[in-house]
C-alpha cells in the first residue's frame, strides 16, 4: 500500500514516514500542497494524509482538486483546525476521515486500516484459498501454519491479494509497493515474487501467484490446490 | 419632578419625548399667543364702552352748560334723563326723538351722588335700581361693576365746586351683558381651542420625530443583529449626508474596526494553537513511533535529539508569548534611563555576527557618537537582537546588513538594512501581528517563532519609540527606531 504524506512541517511528515514504513507501508512525503497535488495525480496511491495548513495550496483546495480529477482516494485530514464548522468543512470538502492534531499514532493506524477494510468483512484480515493474512499483525497464515514474511514480500503479497481475480501488472505493482525514491526497474518484483512463491511453497500454497506472461502477475481465489 | 415622573421620562422613547418637548414649547407659545388675543379684544371692546360713557359724560355737562370742577348744585344738571326731555322746546324735537331711539337700542344709566355717595337723582332707565358708588375709584377710571345682578361699565366723575372740594359725583355707566358674552365665548374657544390643538400637534410632531429618526432604529437593529459570527453587518447608510448620515458612517467605521479586532484575536487564537501543537504532535508522534520496536541506540539518540529541539522551540515560544502577555496586561513597566547606544547596538550585533557568519551574511555598523536615549536598556537590546536576528532570517548568503545610528533633529534614528527577501507593500501593516508571516505557509523552515516583531513593536510601544518599516520585495527591508534624544549623563568626552 503506498500513502503519500502533505504536510509542511518536516517533524510530522518525518516520524509518520517512520512510522508508517514500519508498517510495511510505501510512503512519499510532499511539503506544500502544489508538490503534493501534482503527486497525487501523477500517481496511484493508496491514500493521502493532508495537513490542512500548507504553503502554495491549501490542504483543503488540495482535496477539491483531487475530488474533481474524479480520483477516490480515500484522504485523512491531519490538522489543527479543530473547531466543529473546520471538521465539517473538512469532510465537506471530500476527506474521508478528519484526525485533529495532537494526535495518537495507533489510532491514525487504524483510521488508516478503516480506510483500506473490506467492505464485505467484519475483521480486517484478508484471504485468498488457504491463505489468511492479517495487516493489523502482519501475520500470515497458510490454514493454521504461520509464514514468516519480510516487510515487502508481505506488502507485496498484501496488494496482489487485495487485487485478487485482477491481473497487476508490474508498473501497477511498483506504484504501490514501492515508494517513489525507487527507480522503476521492474525486475526486482520477479525477484520478491520468487522469494515470496518459495516460502508460500514450503506452506503448501506454491501456485497461489500466477505469472501471466509480459504482464505481471495474479493471485485467484479459486483453481488452487 | 417627582422621582417616578423623571423614571417615566427616562424610559421614554426619543420620538415621544420629541415630540413632548415640541408640544409642550409650542403649547407655551399658543397660550400667551391665545392670552394676548383676549387681552387686546377685550381691551377693545371695553374701549367702546368707555368712549361711550366718556361721550355721554361730555354730553351732559354740555347740554347742562357746567363742567366737573365748576359745580353749583345738583339742580344744574337739567339733561339726566333723557326722557324727561320731552317737555323741551320743539326745535329740539326731532334730535330728541334720534336720541331717545338710540338709549333706547343702548341704555345708560346716570345717577347722581353726593359726596357721601347718597343718590341725588338719577335716570329713569335704572328704575328702582341704584347705581353702586364705589368711592375708591377716582374720577378718570373706567371699572366693571355689578349692577342688579348684571355686569355694566361704569365712570364716576367728581364734581367740585370753584373751591375745590368735593360736591358729589356723576355716576354714568352702560350695560355689558352682549360684551361679555362675547368675551366669554372668545374665552371658551380658546379654552377647548388649546388641547384640541395640542393633542394634533403632539401626534403630528411625533409622526415627523418617528420619521427623521428612523435611521436610528436601522442602527438599533442592526446592532442587535450583531454577534461575533456577522460582524460583517453594516447599517445602510441614509439618503441625506446629515448628522444621522455621520453617526451611521462613524457606527459601521467601528463595526469595521471591531470585525478587525475579532479577526485578528480568531487568528491569533488559530496562530497559537497550531504553533503550540505542532511541536506536541511532532515530539508525541515521534516518541510514539520510536517505542513501538526496540532499535539501535543511534537511532533512539538521533530521534530523542530531535525531540529535544522540538521541545526547545516549544520553551522559547512559551517564553515569549507570556512575555508578550505580561507586556500586554501592562504588568511590567520599563525601567527608562539615560542610554548610551553605541556600546549597547555594539553588543547585541556581537552576539549575532556568529549566526550571521553561519549563514555568510556580513553586519556593518555606522554609528554617530555619543547618542544618548531614554529607554530600559534591557528592552532596547531585546528590540535589536529581534530585528537583526529577523534580517538575518531573510537575508540570503553574501548579503549584508547595515546598522546606522544618527542624530535627527532632537531624535535618534537608527535604521537597520537588510538586503533579504523583502515585504510587499500590502503586507507591511500587519508583520508586526502575532504570528504574522508573509509567507502564509506558517512555514518554520526559517526557525522564527512569528513573535519577534510583535515583541519588537510592544517593547518600543512601552518606551515611546516609533519604529517604522519600509521594504521593497527582493531588494530589501529597513527597520527604523526613532527614539527621543537624552541628554549625556556624563560631560562630552573630547578625544585627546
Amino acid at each position: 500500500m503506498r500513502l503519500l504524506i502533505i504536510e509542511d512541517e518536516p517533524g510530522i511528515a518525518g516520524f509518520l514516514k517512520d512510522g508508517l514504513e514500519e508498517e510495511y507501508f510505501a510512503v512519499d512525503v510532499a511539503y506544500d500542497g502544489k508538490s503534493g497535488l501534482d503527486l497525487a495525480l501523477t500517481n496511484e496511491y493508496d491514500l493521502l494524509i493532508v495537513d490542512w495548513m500548507i504553503p502554495a495550496i491549501s490542504g483543503i483546495e488540495v482535496c477539491r482538486q483531487i475530488r474533481k480529477a474524479g480520483s477516490l482516494v480515500p484522504i485523512l485530514f491531519l490538522t489543527a483546525k479543530d473547531t466543529l464548522e473546520d471538521v465539517v468543512f473538512g469532510l465537506d470538502a471530500g476527506a474521508n476521515d478528519y484526525i485533529k492534531k495532537p494526535f495518537e499514532f495507533e489510532e491514525l493506524l487504524a483510521r488508516i486500516r478503516v480506510q483500506f477494510r473490506n467492505k464485505d468483512r467484519a475483521d480486517d484480515s484478508l484471504s485468498a484459498g488457504s491463505l489468511t493474512i492479517n495487516p493489523v499483525t502482519h501475520q500470515v497464515f497458510a490454514g493454521s501454519t504461520e509464514i514468516t514474511l519480510t516487510p515487502k514480500e508481505f506488502a507485496l503479497l498484501e496488494y496482489l491479494i487485495r487485487n485478487k481475480d485482477r491481473v497487476c501488472t508490474r508498473s501497477r505493482i511498483i506504484e504501490h509497493v514501492w515508494d517513489i525514491h525507487f527507480d522503476s526497474d521492474t525486475s526486482v518484483i520477479d525477484v520478491y515474487i520468487t522469494f515470496l512463491r518459495r516460502k508460500l511453497e514450503a506452506a503448501g500454497c506454491g501456485n497461489l501467484i500466477q505469472t501471466i506472461r509480459g504482464v505481471g502477475y495474479i493471485v485467484r481465489e479459486t483453481g488452487m490446490v | 419632578m417627582k422621582p417616578s415622573a423623571l423614571k417615566g421620562l427616562s424610559v421614554m422613547s426619543l420620538r415621544n419625548r420629541i415630540a413632548l418637548y415640541y408640544t409642550i414649547a409650542t403649547g407655551f407659545l399658543i397660550a400667551i399667543v391665545f392670552t394676548t388675543i383676549f387681552f387686546m379684544v377685550e381691551k377693545i371692546v371695553y374701549k367702546q364702552f368707555d368712549d361711550q360713557i366718556k361721550k355721554e359724560i361730555s354730553e351732559i355737562f354740555d347740554d347742562s352748560d357746567i363742567s366737573p370742577n365748576n359745580f353749583q348744585g345738583f339742580d344744574s344738571f337739567r339733561d339726566i334723563d333723557a326722557e324727561h326731555n320731552d317737555e323741551k322746546g320743539d326745535h329740539q324735537h326731532e334730535e330728541e326723538k334720534h336720541k331717545k331711539k338710540k338709549l333706547k337700542l343702548d341704555p345708560e344709566f346716570i345717577q347722581l351722588v353726593n359726596s357721601n355717595g347718597e343718590v341725588i337723582n338719577k335716570s329713569a332707565s335704572l328704575s328702582w335700581c341704584v347705581l353702586t358708588f364705589q368711592p375708591n375709584q377716582s374720577g378718570t377710571n373706567y371699572f366693571n361693576s355689578n349692577f342688579g345682578g348684571s355686569m355694566v361699565r361704569q365712570a364716576q366723575v367728581p364734581l367740585t365746586n370753584a373751591d375745590g372740594k368735593n360736591e358729589g359725583y356723576l355716576i354714568v355707566a352702560v350695560p355689558l351683558k352682549n360684551a361679555l358674552i362675547v368675551l366669554h365665548d372668545l374665552k371658551d374657544i380658546f379654552l377647548f381651542s388649546f388641547p384640541v390643538i395640542l393633542l394634533p400637534l403632539f401626534l403630528l410632531t411625533r409622526s415627523i420625530a418617528i420619521k427623521s429618526i428612523s435611521p436610528i432604529e436601522k442602527v438599533i437593529a442592526t446592532a442587535e443583529r450583531m454577534s461575533q459570527s456577522n460582524l460583517d453587518q453594516r447599517i445602510p447608510l441614509p439618503f441625506h449626508h446629515d448628522e444621522l448620515y455621520r453617526l451611521a458612517s462613524t457606527i459601521n467605521a467601528l463595526f469595521g474596526r471591531m470585525q478587525d479586532a475579532f479577526q485578528r484575536e480568531k487568528h491569533f487564537t488559530a496562530d497559537a494553537s497550531h504553533e503550540l501543537k505542532t511541536p506536541l504532535a511532532v515530539v508525541k508522534g515521534t516518541l510514539e513511533v520510536l517505542i513501538r520496536k526496540p532499535r539501535e541506540r543511534e537511532h533512539y539518540e538521533t530521534r530523542i535529539q530531535f525531540c529535544l529541539k522540538e521541545l526547545n522551540r516549544m520553551a522559547r515560544l512559551i517564553d515569549q508569548l507570556l512575555m508578550l502577555a505580561r507586556y500586554e496586561s501592562n504588568k511590567m513597566t520599563p525601567h527608562i534611563v539615560v542610554t548610551a547606544l553605541s556600546p549597547l547596538v555594539e553588543n547585541v550585533v556581537e552576539r549575532m555576527i556568529p549566526t550571521a557568519q553561519a549563514k555568510g551574511i556580513a553586519i556593518t555598523v555606522n554609528q554617530e557618537n555619543n547618542a544618548h536615549i531614554s529607554a530600559d536598556p534591557g528592552m532596547l537590546d531585546m528590540i535589536f537582537e529581534n530585528i537583526i536576528s529577523n534580517a538575518i532570517k531573510y537575508s540570503s548568503s553574501g548579503s549584508s546588513i547595515a546598522i546606522e545610528v544618527k542624530h535627527d533633529e532632537g531624535n535618534v534614528i537608527c535604521s537597520i538594512s537588510d538586503q533579504g527577501i523583502g515585504v510587499p507593500a500590502e503586507k507591511l501593516n500587519a508583520i508586526f501581528d502575532r504570528f504574522y508571516r508573509v509567507d502564509e505557509s506558517r512555514s518554520s523552515s526559517t526557525g522564527g517563532l512569528g513573535l519577534g516583531l510583535s515583541i519588537v513593536k510592544k517593547l518600543a510601544d512601552l518606551q515611546q519609540i516609533r519604529v517604522s518599516v519600509n521594504s521593497v520585495p527582493d531588494t530589501g527591508t529597513t527597520f527604523t527606531l526613532t527614539c527621543q534624544t537624552a541628554e549625556s549623563p556624563y560631560p562630552i568626552e573630547l578625544p585627546c
